[in-house]
């Protein structure tokens, strides 16, 4: 039996897609409903200005931009300048690692999807 | 409220932009389109570290070299929001369900959004273009390397 | 073997592409008229009141002024006005709770400036 489309191939219209960003598209995909079921965990998000923040994940969208409550930085003794930030927006673009709670990672699921993804490319 | 509707009713007033090469133009905006792309008119640049200055007539700006704008306070008080026309001005390469819109064909990379006229500030010159006052050639780029700024005549140093 | 991220994609993205594609919009809708705390990508602090965004991240920064950490000094503030930041250009959203802030002592917090984000 062929392997089900990824939804990258499923929602969008694939005529205004070339094959190769199609492809970027659905991986993107696979992160973004993986954040998305991340939400109400706990994550450190470490950005490429070498700020780490940790917080309650509110949400995320398609561009894997993030949206924290309860944050702090995780040194806040040498990044005091979002001492009086409680919740935030963070750009996508600028995360370089989310760590996540070690319970919020079910490997076989991942290893499932991503062999997927990678039969549907 | 849309920072390119805020952007387009500062037309006419005079405005400071800031490049991400650290680069600043004091201008008066012509025009401005949905890229961002802004004309500007009687500039002065200023060099990254602040210490060498170019007067020129008039410069045209790529959007996404921009790093922020500084508008005078008042026109936010001008800006009128007429939200019949805000799909026109979403900006392009977002949502990409754009191929589905009613009329906007997929060859849309254009759109139809405001501010047309700006192209003609580069036109003018012939179209040619050249860095800015302090431009490296950063050509390491490759095929994507676009200057940031238009010129239509060489800048005058202060 | 049913894979739970299939599922939750298709429950949201096939109603319409552009649903989603405005989620992004909708986590700052709830900050304007706020006063926040932008961090640029070349490490400034700015600090105003969220007058508008779409949906590239560019925003409209209201009263704002920037605020300059130094290790000699403590905090210093310089008036910037009403400024339209690049979304490219911008690292962090953040909510400035106003009673947090105003019980900093700015003029004494001292702290490297953050340093450009490197991509």
């Amino acid at each position: 039996m062929a392997p089900p489309l990824f939804v990258g191939d499923v929602t969008l219209p694939l005529q205004f897609l070339d094959r190769k960003q199609s492809r970027t598209q659905s991986h993107a995909m696979l992160f973004f409903s993986y954040f998305k079921d991340l939400v109400g965990r706990e994550v450190t998000v470490e950005l490429k200005n070498d700020l780490a923040i940790r917080g309650t994940l509110i949400s995320v969208d398609q561009y894997l931009n993030i949206k924290l409550e309860n944050t702090r930085a995780v040194d806040q003794d040498n990044f005091p300048h979002m001492l009086s930030v409680r919740n935030c927006f963070i750009r996508g673009s600028v995360v370089r690692y989310v760590q996540l709670p070690p319970e919020g990672v079910d490997v076989d699921l991942l290893h499932d999807a991503t062999r997927r993804e990678a039969r549907g490319g | 409220m849309l920072p390119l509707s805020l952007l387009k009713t500062a037309q006419g007033h005079p405005m400071l932009v800031e490049l991400k090469n650290g680069e600043t133009y004091n201008g008066h905006l012509v025009n401005c389109d949905t890229w961002m792309n802004i004309h500007l008119r009687e500039v002065i640049c200023t060099s990254k570290d602040g210490d060498r200055f170019w007067r020129m007539p008039e410069c045209y700006i790529r959007g996404n070299t921009i790093k922020y704008l500084r508008v005078p306070d008042e026109v936010i008080d001008k800006v009128q929001e007429d939200t019949k026309s805000r799909s026109d001005r979403k900006p392009p390469g977002v949502g990409r369900g754009r191929g589905r819109g009613r009329d906007e064909g997929p060859a849309g990379r254009q759109g139809k959004g405001i501010g047309r006229g700006v192209d003609d500030g580069a036109a003018k010159g012939g179209g040619r273009g050249r860095g800015g006052p302090a431009g490296k050639p950063s050509g390491s780029k490759g095929m994507n390397y676009q200057p940031s700024v238009y010129l239509t005549c060489w800048p005058q140093v202060v | 073997m049913s894979c739970i991220y299939d599922f939750s994609i298709l429950s949201t993205t096939s109603l319409s592409c552009i649903r989603v594609s405005e989620m992004s919009a909708g986590t700052l809708e709830s900050l304007v008229g706020q006063t926040i705390s932008v961090i640029t990508n070349d490490g400034r602090i700015i600090v105003g009141v969220l007058r508008g965004f779409d949906q590239a991240t560019n925003i409209i920064l209201d009263e704002s002024h920037e605020r300059v950490y130094s290790t000699k000094i403590g905090v210093q503030q310089l008036v910037l006005g009403l400024y339209i930041i690049r979304g490219d250009n911008i690292s962090v959203v953040g909510e400035v709770d106003e009673e947090l802030d105003a019980s900093l002592d700015l003029e004494k917090l001292k702290a490297h400036p953050l340093k450009p984000v490197v991509h």
